[in-house]
């Protein structure tokens, strides 16, 4: 009798090895697969119950896409298949030397209309956000495969900073292009 | 594959038969029906050979008129004729501009959330409104193809909210139509062009109507339609076009601006002249009306020069879409062109210098969005056999709740593709509470008032307690139309908490049943009689699904013991489903759910393993002998 899908994990329902390094391609070809089979489109006709799961169904493939898809959510799905539960909400990083370092990216980010080239200093910073967020998945991902869960966990929450900088830099980026074209 | 199915002597097979569906283009100024025929799509025409109905709705003595004979009513009636009623979809009160009072018909002060418009029959509402031109649309599918609409698709603009999705589909109802989907209307646009059987790239969906503009760009990756920014300008349109050409003329002839009549006779030339040279290189123009004489010849290049600084407003909204969604110009693979305004030459030019790249213009760009409804509905109806066209959609604005502060807490986040469902747990924070109230919200910003309030809900009926020791999981569904559905847990004591839904703008399901009742239509039927043959119709439908389904696969993942639990249900729907019982007919049906619950979860899975082994299902079922050995 096959497996209910609402009982599998996210990685063996698209047919992935689990593990933080993803093959997103392959993934996005399985998730269509899936969703030929079980989209409401495909029960338009079909008698409400039907209806009821096809959407429950879908609804659950679309949430594995999106969590297997985003680098952090991904991370905290693997912690979680090991029962250990991340809220992100009430936990932080205790690292001083790098809550430092993102107080002063906060400080530089406030101060940029005082910056004589805004959007050349935005750009730089946007690249760094960028390099450090790939250095901290790569340290997850060996911290996982290695069983430091103690340490991956640490990784997840250095990369959910990084995650909410990038949000600042871009939504900055967008205010000074706005006011130069509103002009 | 499929089993022939005899039906008994007297008994319908209309089931089998090939399925009446269309596509509806609910427009602002035109609306249009549309449907495939043959493996033809083609727009339906009225009886005089009009295939675009006007929008509009006139409230006679004892009659209703909608399109044509409507606009014709509008100058001597204004008061009980409704235009551009699509503006006040699912829109509240205090919604209305200054521009919207504008119109010329009345709103009544009511209790109602939505505003209501004071005609000679009553107050009404845009849903009303909308429903009699939906009932319109119907009428003529009905009368063309001789037959029973199946359902239909219909047309919403991407940027639509949840409030303004559901009053289309509450007017969809009220018209008696069964919505098989609401479809952004861009998307629609990209499927007429069969764009969605490419597999990635940029398009850009540039729709200028008569009186509004829209952008919309979207990204296409594996049959995925996603949207990554609209934009536009809702006073922007065709008839601007025509009024700047008026004024040259009048400018030309030395006459003034002033008079009505004479500036509807120049907004009438400015018009014929336009349209006359997207096909010839230039027109000559001959007033002569009693108080009014002129001859003139307008060329392309002049009208070039007339129209430009119009087109460049539409070109700057292009931008603005352009840089929201993070994309280049050079970027954009296909550009589809929509609306009427979109014939002019000068348009075609300059979007294609824009984007650097010949927009699509091979469909008549009036009917394109209808022609890719009619497209997705025949494929929603199970006409079309080629299943591997599938459309996903997003979610275009993020849902949230409001917190403390006045804040509002993302939970679903826009461009999150759909169906989908994410549960958020609530505590009391008090000693005692037996009941919260959420307020969900619509829009990208952080603060309440800078979002839009869809509803408010109230949960209640949980034990009293100490604060913080009651657990409430609300989980938002959002729907393939992109609607929402609100259900609530206590998760201690596992008791459901009663939602009480209060759309902040749309209509209650008790306004919807009463328009239901009060409507003309249903009026002249007996409720009753109605209800039952729906009840009838649903209970054929679902034995019709489960045979179908029992003939694939019963032996794979029944046992003999579950297989007598469904011929037992199922024969018990089958001896109350032609009775009069109404109530008999509802709980045979849901008795047969019931005994199928396992089936149909089981059926779901089977198809997905197969679809993971990269094999189809005919294969499997071609093959059930095998199979059946493993169990």
């Amino acid at each position: 009798m096959p497996k209910d899908i609402l009982n599998s994990n996210f990685f063996e329902l698209f047919d992935h090895a689990v593990s933080y390094d993803v093959d997103l391609n392959k993934i996005q070809q399985q998730y269509m697969e899936l969703q030929k089979q079980v989209h409401p489109d495909r029960y338009a006709n079909a008698s409400d119950q039907e209806k009821r799961v096809s959407m429950q169904r879908t609804s659950w493939i679309n949430e594995a896409l999106s969590t297997l898809k985003d680098p952090v959510l991904r991370a905290t799905y693997l912690l979680a298949l090991k029962d250990l539960d991340v809220n992100l909400d009430n936990e932080t990083t205790m690292d001083a030397a790098f809550l430092m370092q993102q107080l002063e990216m906060r400080e530089k980010l406030e101060n940029i209309r005082d910056e004589a080239e805004p959007l050349v200093v935005l750009d730089v910073m946007a690249r760094d956000i960028k390099k450090s967020s790939l250095a901290m998945m790569q340290s997850f991902s060996q911290s996982y495969e290695n069983d430091l869960l103690d340490d991956a966990r640490e990784w997840i929450r250095k990369l959910q900073f990084m995650e909410k900088a990038k949000k600042q830099v871009n939504a900055s980026i967008a205010d000074i292009e706005d006011e130069l074209l509103g002009s | 594959m499929a089993l022939i199915q005899i039906a008994e002597p007297g008994e319908s097979t209309t089931a089998h038969q090939h399925r009446l569906a269309v596509g509806i283009d609910l427009g602002t100024t035109n609306s249009l029906v549309a449907t495939v025929r043959s493996g033809i799509v083609n727009t339906l025409p009225d009886a005089f050979g009009e295939h675009l109905l006007p929008s509009i709705v006139h409230y006679g003595e004892d009659d209703i008129q909608v399109g044509d004979t409507a606009q014709q009513l509008s100058v001597s009636d204004p008061l009980n004729t409704i235009i551009s009623v699509k503006r006040f979809m699912g829109r509240g009160k205090e919604d209305l501009s200054v521009e919207d009072l504008h119109y010329s018909y009345e709103f009544a002060e009511t209790e109602s959330a939505v505003p209501r418009i004071k005609t000679r029959s009553g107050d009404v509402s845009a849903v009303e409104v909308s429903a009699e031109i939906l009932k319109a649309l119907k009428r003529r599918a009905v009368d063309t193809l001789g037959d029973e609409l199946s359902g239909a698709v219909i047309t919403v603009p991407a940027y639509f909210d949840e409030a303004q999705r559901q009053a289309t589909k509450d007017a969809a109802r009220l018209a008696g139509i069964e919505v098989l989907r609401l479809l952004n209307e861009p998307t629609a646009a990209a499927v007429a062009y069969g764009l969605d059987t490419g597999n990635e790239g940029i398009i850009a969906v540039y729709d200028l109507g008569g009186g509004t503009f829209d952008i919309s760009i979207l990204r296409l990756n594996k049959g995925v339609f996603e949207v990554l920014a609209t934009g536009g300008d809702s006073s922007l349109g065709g008839d601007d076009f025509d009024y700047e050409v008026a004024r040259w003329i009048s400018a030309c002839a030395g006459i003034t601006f002033q008079d009505p009549a004479i500036k509807r006779l120049l907004m009438q030339h400015a018009r014929a002249a336009k349209e006359a040279l997207a096909d010839q290189e230039s027109i000559e123009i001959n007033l002569d009306a009693d108080d009014v004489k002129w001859q003139g010849v307008l060329d392309r290049e002049q009208l070039k020069q007339l129209l430009t600084p119009l087109v460049k407003k539409t070109l700057m909204s292009c931008r603005r879409a352009l840089r929201d969604a993070d994309i280049e110009n050079e970027s954009i693979n296909e550009v589809v062109m929509v609306g009427g305004s979109t014939r002019t030459l000068i348009v075609r030019e300059m979007v294609a210098d824009f984007f650097e790249c010949e927009p699509l213009t091979s469909i008549d760009p009036d009917k394109v969005v209808a022609t890719g409804a009619a497209l997705q509905a025949d494929v929603l109806v199970g006409n079309k056999s080629d299943d591997e066209m599938l459309l996903l959609d997003v979610i275009p604005l993020s849902l949230g709740i409001e917190t403390m502060g006045g804040l509002v807490e993302k939970i679903i986040h826009r461009n999150t593709a759909i169906p989908v469902a994410k549960a958020q747990d609530f505590t009391t924070y008090k000693d005692g509470q037996t009941a919260m109230a959420v307020h969900v919200l619509q829009g990208e910003r952080e603060l309440v008032n800078d979002c839009r309030s869809l509803a408010r809900f109230e949960l209640r009926g949980f034990p009293p307690q100490v604060a913080g020791a009651i657990r409430i999981r609300v989980t938002f569904q959002v729907d393939a139309d992109g609607l929402l559905i609100v259900s609530a847990r206590e998760e201690n004591s596992g008791t459901e908490a009663s939602v009480d839904v209060k759309p902040s703008y749309g209509l209650s399901d008790n306004e919807v049943e009463t328009m239901l009742r009060d409507s003309i239509e249903h009026a002249e039927d007996d409720m009753h009689l109605r209800s039952l043959r729906e009840q009838q119709v649903e209970a054929d439908r679902v034995l019709e699904a489960l045979d179908a389904a029992l003939a694939v696969d019963a032996r794979q993942l029944l046992s003999e013991q579950e297989m007598l639990v469904i011929s037992q249900a199922r024969q018990e729907l089958v001896d109350v489903k032609s009775s009069a019982d109404n109530d008999a007919i509802k709980k045979a049906i849901k008795h047969l759910e019931a005994a199928c619950e396992d089936y149909v979860a089981r059926r779901m899975n089977s198809n997905i393993k197969i679809a993971m082994q990269g094999h189809s299902i005919d294969e499997y079922a071609s093959e059930p002998d095998s199979d059946a050995g493993e169990r």
